[in-house]
């Protein structure tokens, strides 16, 4: 998530010489990442990105405690002068009375602090310019003094508020409770929400809903201009349940992208004062309840110990002790040594308990704002690792035949892994072969593919009239579902070889069998089955093999024939082929002979084969006779 | 015997086929110095000798005149002009996929480090994808690895099956394949991701850097980074860390380049105006590359390994946006289209 505060706003808290630049280049080094600085008037809009491990920092507050660490380090004055988490306390608000609200929380575990206060005699208006300017700069919408108030709070302190019309709550009479699956409520954008069961709710005297808690407050207990007492509320409520709801529901608000993230109990009470203090002075509302806090199971603060050592080894090298206490103490860690200099013990504040959880989250917070540029940079040491010899082949003999079949003139292509319905039926491919994305963005690629012709088949249509000649190839795997859906288990995943041409039979033939004699596969030698055939479909020509059995039948350097000095005969021979005397045919029988060295192809014209015939012998020369008898059996 | 005949017919003739006829009519079996040979027997015995010496001395004189005609008529057939900048004979070009050159750039350069290349799932039980790499189910940070799941049964223990959103599946499955550190590893595979516009693709590349050994530190991270930098991207250039949050590292980094058009420094010369501009390219002087940090030890535990004994660091970055980057092809949506005029280029 991104937020949007200003300099100047940050400037009530933190006493710095640095220029918002400064701020963008040093904090974005170390800390929260302020991606662009934007001058609009007197002030700067600083857009930073939250990470979700650091809702902390998702308000001026938070950003002023990381500048406070970071700036100093690049010679940079940075004390926080108004800090409301440790500066505002309960007691400084003077409780009132007259009225109150009836709360019962039916499960601990949904909300961890509720707090409430009560004011009458509220003037709904405009929120002061300030407020109005920093809003909008901020990118939230003003609506009127009270809202404006709750929002404001939020980017200050980083805690989401609400606020009631007091007097819509019937009874004045809350039950906090877990929904029920079909319960509907209306939020204040007016959308109706039908809830998902298990929600976090708020159940007023009369049954109704009245808030979809910590995502958004309800339209009938909303604040309207008519509202004269409001019901101030700050709580935490448990995050998983947050993050649920607004999932399910759809409903992404601000303060949800909070809640599901886990806020600092802590932060409820200078929330709740310094809302106090603006309700006050800006819609003159007066205190007439008890501050409501309802505080269970109050955060222990934890510690966690720290070896100096570990610190040293994980960074790589030995950072000054005192840099490193310094660091965290300005982070607002306690740090307190132990007597021999070794270990730290350190006390994780109550806004950073999500976060910090075991010594290598404190090694990141030295080194982070130590500086990672002033770490230095070696390689590791060298170390042997074996290779699987099933992987290592798989890789190079992929780029061997990749780059093999570029120099041949094909065109290399990778197709999604996913097609579409059309594409496996137009293949006369089954659909329940196929393995289905339950959340596919688009029908065009649905269905994980388990043959590589569907996507090359449909590259050939598509560039036709871009190019006379298309010979293309992909190598890349197929997905292949294993047994039947209950067994729970991975599919195969093969790499294969496809081929598609546009041009003829021979033209593809003569690739693939180029492909063989590169990897020197002795294709006779081979059952056949093990080799598919070649498709031919609506003018295009298709050929797919597992990559595996080129591997497993390919020879690396093909077996060495002894030269010898012994005169060759060639003789030529012309046939009428036919179905039952194929070139194939004629081939095998004449490998019969021990003086046939070859077999090449003169000339095909119609059905007339004319082949020339290579007869020797490795230990004597041979007469022509001696070849034409041979070449007579055929 | 008159020299002087021979030799303007000799050289009046116009055509090899002209020179041929004259030299059949001279020295042809019938021809004229033939003739004048046999003639030799009605010359007087005393004159013999001195008629034999003219007519050898014709004969050679019309075959040498002949010889030098034939030479110059047929240097006149030479002479059609031979052009050298006509283009040689055509032999078939075809080409590779950018991203299968990319990984074997990429390959080649953590090779040399004694990195080796691994092959894992591309399909995935949810486990791999997140729970192994300290994601639990229900986690925020889920929600910025947007995924792809199948239509099958979720497994008992392992959760559903996902298309595989990132390269970090294979952090766990090398960690389970080698027992016991050292770790090299680089995983460079397709992962998917449900985003498809115009600058995402639904199915893109990852490489995955994994090293797990005893005392792995940041300073070893930013060596190795720092060394693919420069063998991939060019001499000088240079990289940055910036602090950032993943859950399967801590801590976690994001890493910057320096750009190698305004050389880092945000800012070029205008040629025209000779004033300093914004740097298209980068707009600060440095480009963002991706994720990286030291391995968490919960990752390192789930993969078997004692994280009191070893440590480590991994990134993860993606092929599609390093070859942007290195070679300027921004327009992602062309990768996997299969149109034969972006094909061809390579």
């Amino acid at each position: 998530m991104n937020i949007r505060i200003t300099y100047n706003w940050l400037l009530d808290y933190l006493d710095t010489d640095a220029t918002p630049y400064e701020m963008q280049k040093y904090l974005s080094l170390c800390g929260p990442s302020i991606e662009t600085v934007e001058k609009v008037g007197s002030d700067y809009v600083f857009d930073i990105e939250i990470t979700s491990n650091r809702i902390d920092t998702a308000s001026v507050i938070g950003v002023a405690q990381e500048a406070q660490a970071i700036l100093p380090m690049f010679g940079k004055k940075a004390k926080i002068k108004l800090n409301p988490l440790t500066d505002f306390k309960f007691d400084q608000i003077k409780a009132g009375s007259g009225f109150d609200l009836r709360v019962d929380i039916k499960n601990p575990n949904l909300v961890s602090r509720f707090t409430s206060l009560i004011f009458d005699q509220v003037q709904i208006g405009d929120s002061p310019k300030f407020i109005q300017d920093r809003l909008r700069l901020a990118g939230v919408k003003v609506i009127n003094n009270v809202v404006d108030i709750s929002n404001y709070l939020m980017i200050t302190l980083g805690q989401p508020i609400h606020m009631f019309d007091y007097d819509k709550i019937a009874n004045h009479h809350m039950i906090v409770r877990e929904s029920k699956k079909g319960e509907k409520l209306v939020t204040l954008d007016e959308k109706e929400i039908t809830l998902p069961g298990g929600d976090i709710v708020i159940e007023d005297g009369s049954g109704k809903l009245i808030d979809l808690c910590g995502i958004m407050g309800g339209f009938n207990s909303a604040i309207s201009s008519k509202t004269k007492r409001v019901l101030l509320f700050v709580q935490t409520y448990n995050k998983s349940k947050i993050r649920k709801t607004t999932m399910t529901t759809g409903q992404r608000t601000i303060a949800a992208t909070f809640f599901e993230k886990g806020l600092d109990e802590q932060r409820v009470v200078a929330t709740t004062v310094n809302a106090t203090q603006l309700l006050e002075k800006y819609c003159q509302g007066k205190i007439v309840s008890k501050i409501q806090d309802i505080y269970p199971t109050p955060t222990k603060l934890k510690t966690i110990n720290v070896q100096y050592e570990l610190i040293d080894k994980l960074i790589g090298v030995k950072i000054n002790r005192k840099t490193i206490n310094n660091i965290l103490t300005n982070l607002g860690f306690i740090v307190e040594i132990d007597p021999k200099n070794e270990i730290i013990w350190v006390t994780i504040p109550s806004f950073r308990t999500n976060d910090i959880n075991i010594p290598e989250d404190i090694v990141e917070e030295v080194a982070r704002v130590y500086g990672y540029q002033n770490i230095p940079s070696v390689l590791q040491p060298p170390a042997y690792v074996n290779q699987p010899k099933g992987m290592e082949d798989l890789f190079v003999f992929q780029n061997r035949i990749k780059i093999f079949l570029k120099h041949l003139g094909l065109n290399e292509v990778i197709n999604y892994s996913m097609i579409s319905r059309g594409m496996i039926e137009d293949s006369g491919l089954k659909i329940e072969d196929h393995l289905r994305l339950s959340n596919s963005i688009s029908e065009d690629i649905e269905y994980l593919r388990t043959s590589l012709l569907p996507s090359l088949t449909k590259n050939i249509k598509e560039n036709q009239g871009k190019k006379d000649i298309l010979k293309l190839f992909e190598i890349g795997k197929v997905y292949l579902p294993v047994g039947n859906k209950d067994l729970c288990s991975l599919p195969q995943e093969i790499y294969r070889l496809g081929i598609a041409t546009n041009t003829d039979y021979y033209d593809l033939k003569g690739i693939i069998e180029a492909i063989y004699k590169e990897l020197n596969i002795n294709v006779g030698a081979i059952q056949e089955s093990s080799f598919p055939e070649i498709i031919e479909k609506d003018n295009m020509f298709l050929f797919e093999i597992d990559f595996q059995s080129l591997i497993d039948n390919c020879q690396l350097v093909p077996t060495y024939k002894p030269l010898h000095p012994y005169a060759i005969i060639k003789l030529d021979k012309t046939f009428e082929i036919h179905p039952q005397t194929t070139y194939e045919v004629i081939r095998q029988k004449a490998s019969l002979s021990k003086l046939l060295q070859k077999v090449q192809v003169v000339t095909l014209y119609q059905n007339k084969l004319t082949l020339r015939f290579y007869y020797s012998s490795p230990d004597r020369n041979i007469t022509e006779d001696e070849a034409k008898i041979e070449l007579a059996k055929l | 015997m008159d020299n002087k005949k021979y030799e303007a017919e000799i050289n009046n003739s116009k055509s090899l086929v002209q020179l041929n006829e004259l030299e059949i009519k001279y020295l042809g079996r019938n021809g004229e110095i033939n003739k004048l040979l046999s003639a030799i027997k009605d010359i007087p015995n005393e004159e013999k000798r001195e008629y034999g010496q003219k007519v050898n001395l014709l004969k050679t004189s019309i075959v040498r005149s002949i010889e030098m005609m034939k030479k110059k008529l047929s240097s006149k057939k030479s002479e059609v002009f031979f052009d050298k900048t006509m283009p040689g004979k055509a032999y078939p070009k075809g080409s590779l996929h950018i991203v299968s050159f990319a990984i074997e750039e990429i390959t080649n350069v953590f090779e040399k480090i004694g990195f080796i290349r691994v092959s894992y799932p591309e399909v995935d039980w949810e486990y791999g994808a997140f729970e192994s790499l300290n994601m639990p189910a229900n986690h925020p940070a889920r929600d910025d690895v947007e995924t792809s799941f199948i239509d099958t049964p979720a497994h008992k223990t392992l959760g559903k099956m996902v298309l595989t959103p990132h390269t970090s599946n294979g952090q766990n499955r090398e960690m389970k394949r080698v027992g016991k550190p050292p770790i090299r590893m680089i995983n460079i595979s397709k992962c998917y991701r449900p985003n498809w516009d115009a600058t995402h693709t639904p199915m893109f590349h990852q490489f995955e850097g994994l090293c797990v050994d005893k005392d792995i530190s940041i300073v070893n991270l930013k060596g190795t980074l720092d060394y693919f930098a420069e063998k991939y991207f060019g001499k000088g250039t240079k990289t940055r860390l910036r602090p950032h949050h993943f859950q399967f590292t801590e801590p976690s980094f994001e890493v910057d380049i320096s750009c190698n058009v305004c050389g880092g420094k945000g800012t070029v010369r205008n040629a025209y105006m000779r004033s300093l501009q914004k740097c298209k390219v980068c707009k600060s002087g440095w480009l963002e590359l991706g994720g990286t940090g030291m391995v968490h030890p919960n990752v390192l535990k789930e993969g078997g390994i004692d994280s009191k004994k070893y440590s480590g660091w991994a990134f993860g970055f993606g092929i599609e946006r390093v070859i942007m980057m290195k070679y300027g092809l921004d327009d992602i949506r062309n990768y996997y289209s299969g149109d034969i005029r972006f094909l061809e280029q390579f």
